[in-house]
């Protein structure tokens, strides 16, 4: 762009009449308080720092103490010693970490797997279609100690299906799943992916829902099959969607303790008991809660370590989508 | 573009895990509270809520009546979590306790280290009430804590295990009932009939299990003492025999779904299907008569054992009233107590509980007589031959150790992946290192 001609006198007062014009704007704009910002954000923050920083920096406070309500006269700075004793003399810390491990796997894999089966059924167009979808995602309004009432009910050696079963001459009376050691793991994972799998459902389907059917009909045209069209196209478009609902499935499911708690109590003999589970038998029942604090912090960094793993490895938010 | 994801990642990453993970510990709130001036509102914690809520009720309608002036506001707090509830409300602050509990002395220790309770003795002489409880009782509360001397709850109310069976399965079968052990498993053998859903027995495999594991070894052994000295005689070979012909029965005369039964799973077995007997305290008896009604079901001491042939009972919890040190209203809190210990109250509940009542006088009342399970159980504690094991509810630890430290080992027990040597061994143990720190603190 070429340089235009000198400015003239009237021009230059017009300029500066003009600047003129635009400075209250800009005052009215500069005499609004910069603090606004920071106001409007201060009842958000003071609720985190209340909910989340104080809760936060009491549990590391705790877990570096001997606290124990009912034996004052232990009390006292532990310093590194309860997590020294975790991790060098506490065989079921190490029991219980594996076993949430595994009930974490498991469970995501299973609810995502049967999630996405269902977002893709009831995606399509069919008679009865919001019937369908209104049935796939009622278990997830029902509450966690609920779901567990259902799941106990069922599984009731009197009431139960095991009941009914042995009066067909299938199996014996007086049997329950949770009660035989070799069937109570996958009569929990049951019991949580009923309760599990519509969240995946309802996040993918609203991602399916975004994609273009354009890119489908590209695809039919240039002879690609249903199943070609699902990895190339599909599947690509949700990877957000899948990486962040398993993030948020993974930690809840690591910190499930309603329905544990309440169907197994962590057993028969503690082969159902997480780690969060672990915390609250150490915490509530053993009133050791320095020790309990110190469980939750590493399950914390365990947490934070994984979580920024796989976000990092799935390449969540770039943009190669 | 790295660094920038890397950051993200560490942002959502650290969001989503504060959200979603870390919990609060709060601090203690006791208080030394205040009189008051008799008069106004208190507020009173009833330890089984739902159970007993009709004769709370009752009780209070009544005190309502005799002291218009001081208004009891009542909460039931489910018994499974009343210790958890009361701890919680202690870190909380005064403000979140009761003026009047109900206290067991399963419990009682835990809350007078954190100096949640008034001491009482001068209360109790004052109002005359002492004489009125049973002496027994009241030793126990005070046996509870410390050293002995002071009480920090008033007992309402003892308890007492008891064989339950079916009277009706007993006369068909032509079986005695089971007033020996012998009779006790031969029952449970003859009345399983897996095939046709008949069980003899009905064990109690999870929460709650070990209390009943002890009360099925000592009435089998006959040892009179939970301690040797410093030892405990759990693992005693005499205990660990009756203890191994407890966990036989198991998935023999029992449902296999017993492993995981707590109390109510437990009564559930018992009053829904055919099942022989049920091992429990006297504390279950309405749930039987409801829903059995009057005369099926009945219910007698654990049976004789030992060389001598005399009853042994391990002390089961005494539940009584506790006033709590931060009540701002203590006149009007006591008040209360005093009125539910007095005969007429006491009667009313302990009769509504199918309980051993606390105030001496109620053992006079009909309705003992006419209750046969409470009236054999007060029989059997006042024999002069009867022995009861006092069990250590004054270690801090004890709720623990027999709960969460030692209920997955009783299930291994039961599931065959444990003795029953190594299983008392373990408790022995837990429990010695519980008594050397108790001893070396006080």
């Amino acid at each position: 762009m070429g340089r235009g001609p000198p400015v003239e006198n009237g021009e230059a007062v017009m300029a500066e009449a003009a600047t003129e014009r635009t400075r209250p704007r800009r005052r009215r704009r500069g005499r609004t308080p910069r603090s606004l910002p920071y106001v409007l954000l201060a009842p958000a923050g003071l609720l985190m720092l209340g909910f989340i920083a104080y809760p936060m920096f009491s549990v590391l406070y705790y877990s570096l103490q001997d606290y124990n309500v009912t034996k004052p006269w232990r009390n006292g700075f532990a310093g590194l010693e309860n997590f020294r004793e975790i991790f060098t003399d506490d065989p079921f810390f190490w029991e219980t970490l594996a076993f949430s491990a595994k009930w974490v796997f498991v469970e995501v894999s299973l609810q995502l797997v049967f999630g996405l089966a269902l977002a893709l059924i009831i995606n399509q167009t069919f008679i009865g279609r919001a019937a369908a979808r209104a049935l796939v995602f009622s278990p997830w309004a029902v509450s966690g100690v609920l779901t567990s009432t259902i799941w106990i009910l069922l599984y009731n050696p009197s009431t139960g299906l095991s009941r009914y079963l042995a009066d067909a001459g299938i199996g014996e009376y007086g049997t329950s799943v949770l009660a035989d050691t070799g069937t109570v793991f996958w009569g929990a994972v049951i019991a949580e992916l009923w309760r599990g799998v519509p969240f995946f459902a309802i996040l993918i389907l609203a991602d399916l829902q975004s994609v273009s059917k354009d890119l489908y009909e590209a695809a039919s045209v240039d002879g690609a099959s249903r199943v070609r069209q699902f990895f190339h196209i599909t599947l690509p478009h949700l990877r957000d969607a899948i990486v962040l609902s398993t993030l948020l499935r993974a930690v809840w499911e690591f910190n499930n303790v309603d329905l544990l708690y309440t169907l197994t109590n962590g057993g028969p003999a503690g082969q159902t008991t997480t780690l969060p589970l672990y915390v609250a038998q150490t915490g509530i029942h053993g009133n050791e809660f320095g020790y309990a604090a110190a469980l939750t912090t590493v399950a914390f960094v365990i947490l934070l370590f994984c979580s920024i793993l796989y976000l990092r490895l799935s390449k969540f938010g770039g943009d190669d989508k | 573009m790295r660094a920038q994801r890397t950051r993200g990642a560490v942002v959502v990453a650290t969001g989503l895990v504060l959200a979603l993970t870390v919990t609060a510990c709060g601090d203690d709130g006791t208080s030394s509270g205040a009189e008051g001036d008799g008069t106004g509102e208190i507020v009173f914690w009833d330890n089984n809520g739902g159970a007993r809520t009709d004769v709370w009720n009752e009780i209070i309608d009544a005190f309502h009546e005799e002291h218009p002036d001081i208004r009891v506001q009542y909460v039931g707090v489910p018994i499974a979590d009343v210790q958890s509830k009361y701890d919680a409300a202690i870190q909380g602050g005064a403000d979140g306790l009761p003026d009047v509990g109900g206290v067991s002395t399963s419990y009682l220790a835990n809350l007078v280290a954190q100096g949640a309770l008034d001491p009482v003795d001068d209360r109790l002489a004052e109002s005359g009430l002492e004489d009125e409880i049973i002496p027994n009782m009241m030793e126990s509360v005070r046996s509870t804590v410390g050293d002995g001397e002071e009480a920090y709850s008033v007992p309402t109310s003892a308890n007492q295990g008891v064989i339950w069976y079916r009277t009706d399965l007993f006369e068909e079968a032509g079986l005695e009932p089971p007033t020996t052990w012998d009779n006790f498993f031969t029952a449970a053998e003859t009345l399983t009939d897996r095939g046709n859903n008949a069980f003899g027995f009905t064990l109690r495999g999870g929460e709650g299990s070990v209390a009943q594991a002890l009360d099925m070894m000592y009435a089998q052994s006959g040892i009179d003492s939970f301690w040797d000295g410093d030892e405990t005689t759990v693992n005693d070979p005499a205990n660990v025999e009756a203890l191994e012909n407890y966990a036989a029965l198991y998935n023999e005369v029992t449902p296999e779904a017993d492993l995981n039964s707590d109390f109510t799973n437990m009564v559930a077995t018992f009053t829904g299907g055919t099942v022989g007997m049920l091992q429990h305290n006297l504390g279950s008896y309405t749930d039987h008569t409801t829903a059995f009604g009057e005369g099926v079901v009945d219910g007698l001491p654990m049976p004789t054992g030992g060389e001598d042939g005399h009853h042994t009972f391990v002390s089961n919890p005494v539940d009584g009233l506790g006033l709590f040190s931060g009540s701002d209203n203590k006149e009007a809190a006591w008040t209360f107590i005093e009125f539910a210990l007095r005969h007429e109250m006491n009667s009313l509940w302990n009769e509504s509980a199918g309980q051993i009542p606390s105030n001496t006088a109620v053992l006079e009342d009909p309705w003992i007589a006419e209750a046969p399970p409470t009236r054999a159980a007060v029989e059997a504690l006042n024999d002069e031959n009867t022995t009861i094991v006092q069990l250590p509810y004054y270690l801090p630890d004890w709720n623990d150790i027999t709960k969460a430290g030692t209920e997955p080992n009783f299930q291994r027990l039961l599931l065959g992946e444990m003795t029953a040597q190594e299983f008392a061994d373990d408790l022995a143990e837990q429990l010695n290192e519980a008594q050397a720190e108790w001893l070396e603190q006080r």
